[in-house]
């Protein structure tokens, strides 16, 4: 382990200008044992220098609070089951109760320790840990590479005012690597970590008081409608969501020697209903339950949700909070927006819903951070987006240009192969085994007609612009993605055209960026705009290497 | 109809001895898809009805691919670096023009693989800031990959920012 260090690493110096303890625990000097140092390697590359002024912090001891009251709810089902309800103690009953229990207390005990062998700080230069009883880790991330910091908490430390405090920066993200997480610290540390690490008044203390209150220089843009709840209950998920709720329901009454089955079979009489009456009824109870319960859950995890931009000292920090019982904050540095895209999966496309991304560096687009808005509808999303980028005439509302019929040419194309493959490859099948012929006769025109229903909508759904910074691309038959990239952010472009292509006259531009997806493409452009496309969007333009006019 | 991209090719065509490289991937590849089918065929009986004609299917494909592909391909290759760009071209069913501009280069690499070294080839490699940017430029003799390469570290070295 080589150390950059400018003075040599002094053990006994530690007590030098920060004398004074943290305010809680106890007094927690710089250098660590000597054998811990030389044992450890940290898992960052750079290393960072022996620091020796700065002391290291505890984790917040409401922790084991925490961990104390987590031991007593684990045991709360065995209590209420055999002393309350007063259930036979059989072995089906007791091991899932003593299960409970235990993976109750093993955490809380695992977290105690965790609290005792944690220690961080923040230095100049570094946001440091240090963890772990029998492997020690020390994690390390340069300050100038923190790309968010982020603050949860679930429903029991939130009780108390604790925080889990997420620091990401952004090559840790394409690295595959997690984010720095302390959990938990105090409400007030959380803040001050945030102020300090990505840019906040001098006055720390003084901007998270006022911060708990109600700033003024945050401007909110926009916040959650109840009825948005309706949109995010209807999906294929709901059927998932209800076998979950059923299986547990029917595990917990199972436990408390209640026979589930035996009553839903005394509902009604299911012999006379007939089996396609009985599999409707369950489907549809099944639905709804389903729709329920994503409603309940969308309206926890997105209450009290808002979006605001908030000054930082760098710069200013566009964010979200959320959340009923788990909150969540997400922070995002504008100085790192690129762009926004507003994606309309079919189906919710016609009932005019949006999910809103913001395009940015450093941050991956399929990680939550990118998400900014709820589910909601397009109008809404179109606005945000506007404000967000800050841009007008807003991107996204820029009337695009279409791409030729000769796109709707090569769609159409695909729809036929797809078609007639399938078909052919039924049609043997029926005549090589016992499948009725009646079924590819069916299934034949059926996708026929879907296939050519797809490719109108995604001819119709293909266009682009240039407006104002940004280049706007639109593309997508299922899932119909429009994207505003700024200019300045692409780094490099890719004109493909195959043979196909070519005799339709057509070509594929993909614009390259660090941001967001990493390519954005304006799919099958008339071949002569390719060029002059390519040039507008492109810092610096390709003329140097474009045909003179009449070059053919 | 006018059916081409209004862009000039670049400059520089590849090596002669990258068609021999194409043949040769080209060939090996045929050899050993076509010599796994065949081994089947010989140690399993009851997979012959279909095994048979999906080996001579994947052998005529691959002479095929490797008589014609190559040669198209040399004829497509191109590439040029100027102070503001590096602009390359290359495909052969699917034709594909690419242009990273200098200021947006974070690294140049050279990289040559065991076929590339026999005979004597190289690949210039310039990557940019984006998951989807690098440029890959084949079948350049080796030293005028190191050349291009050097040139251009040299001059993104003097132009600043990379867009992220």
């Amino acid at each position: 382990m080589t150390t950059t260090s400018e003075e040599p690493a002094r053990p006994g110096a530690a007590a030098g200008p920060a004398a004074e303890p943290p305010a809680d625990g106890p007094p927690v000097t710089a250098a660590p044992p000597a054998g811990d140092a030389a044992a450890t390697a940290p898992d960052d590359p750079a290393t960072p220098p022996e620091d020796p002024g700065t002391p290291w912090e505890r984790l917040d001891a409401r922790m084991i609070w925490v961990d104390a009251l987590r031991v007593l709810l684990s045991m709360t089902p065995a209590a209420v089951a055999l002393l309350i309800v007063r259930v036979e103690p059989t072995p089906g009953v007791l091991w899932p109760l003593a299960g409970v229990a235990a993976w109750g207390t093993l955490g809380a005990v695992l977290d105690v320790v965790r609290w005792l062998t944690t220690r961080y700080r923040v230095t100049g230069e570094y946001v440091e840990r240090r963890t772990g009883l029998l492997v020690r880790t020390n994690r390390s991330v340069r300050r100038d590479r923190v790309r968010s910091v982020d603050a949860d908490a679930r429903l029991l430390q939130r009780l108390v005012g604790l925080r889990r405090v997420k620091v990401g920066a952004g090559q840790m993200n394409t690295a595959m690597e997690s984010a720095l997480v302390l959990d938990a610290v105090s409400k007030q540390a959380a803040l001050a970590l945030h102020d300090r690490l990505l840019g906040g008044g001098a006055d720390q203390t003084e901007r998270a008081a006022a911060r708990t209150e109600q700033a003024d220089d945050e401007r909110v843009f926009a916040g959650l409608r109840w009825w948005w709840v309706f949109y995010n209950m209807f999906n294929v998920w709901a059927f998932l969501t209800a076998a979950g709720l059923l299986w547990g329901a029917w595990v917990t009454l199972g436990m408390f020697g209640v026979d589930s089955t035996g009553w839903v079979t005394s509902l009604a009489d299911w012999e006379s209903l007939g089996t396609p009456a009985t599999v409707g009824v369950a489907l549809a109870v099944t639905w709804l339950l389903g729709a329920a319960g994503l409603g309940v859950n969308f309206f926890t995890e997105h209450a009290h949700f808002r979006l605001m931009r908030i000054e930082g000292e760098k710069g200013t920090l566009l964010r979200t909070t959320q959340g009923l019982f788990k909150t969540r904050e997400i922070n995002r540095d504008d100085n790192r927006l690129r762009g926004a895209a507003i994606s309309e999966p079919l189906l919710w496309r016609w009932m005019r819903m949006a999910d809103t991304t913001v395009i940015t560096t450093g941050l991956s687009m399929w990680s939550v951070g990118a998400t900014i808005l709820p589910r909601g509808p397009r109008r809404v999303a179109r606005n945000v987006v506007a404000r967000v980028l800050g841009a007008d005439p807003s991107p996204l509302e820029a009337p695009l240009r279409r791409h030729p019929a000769a796109a709707l040419r090569r769609r159409i194309g695909w729809a036929l192969t797809v078609t007639a493959s399938v078909t052919a490859l039924l049609a043997w099948t029926a005549a090589t085994t016992k499948l009725p012929h009646t079924f590819w006769w069916i299934s034949g025109p059926a996708l026929l007609a879907v296939s050519l229903a797809l490719a109108a909508v995604g001819h119709r759904s293909l266009g682009h612009t240039f407006t104002g910074d940004y280049v706007v691309v639109r593309s997508g038959a299922v899932s119909r993605a429009t994207s505003a990239l700024q200019l300045r952010a692409v780094s490099g472009v890719r004109v493909r055209q195959s043979l196909f292509q070519r005799r339709l006259g057509l070509a594929t531009v993909s614009l390259s960026t660090a941001a967001g997806l990493g390519g954005y493409q304006a799919v099958d452009l008339a071949a002569e705009e390719a060029a002059e496309f390519a040039d507008r969007a492109l810092p610096g333009g390709i003329a140097a290497f474009r045909a003179e006019r009449g070059d053919g | 109809m006018q059916t081409s991209i209004s862009l000039r090719p670049p400059r520089h065509r590849v090596q002669r001895r990258a068609v021999l490289w194409w043949t040769l991937r080209s060939l090996l590849l045929t050899v050993v898809l076509a010599g796994a089918l065949a081994t089947v065929y010989l140690l399993w009986d009851a997979s012959r009805p279909w095994t048979g004609p999906a080996a001579l299917a994947v052998a005529a494909l691959g002479l095929a691919h490797t008589a014609a592909v190559p040669s198209w391909r040399y004829a497509v290759h191109r590439w040029e670096t100027s102070a503001e760009a590096v602009y390359a071209s290359s495909g052969w069913f699917v034709r594909d023009w690419r242009v990273a501009p200098i200021s947006r280069i974070q690294t140049v690499d050279t990289t040559r693989g065991p076929l590339e070294q026999l005979l004597g080839l190289s690949t210039l490699v310039v990557t940019t800031a984006s998951s989807s940017g690098a440029v890959y430029i084949r079948g350049l003799a080796p030293a005028d990959a190191t050349a291009a390469a050097d040139r251009l570290a040299e001059i993104t070295q003097d132009t600043p920012g990379d867009a992220t």
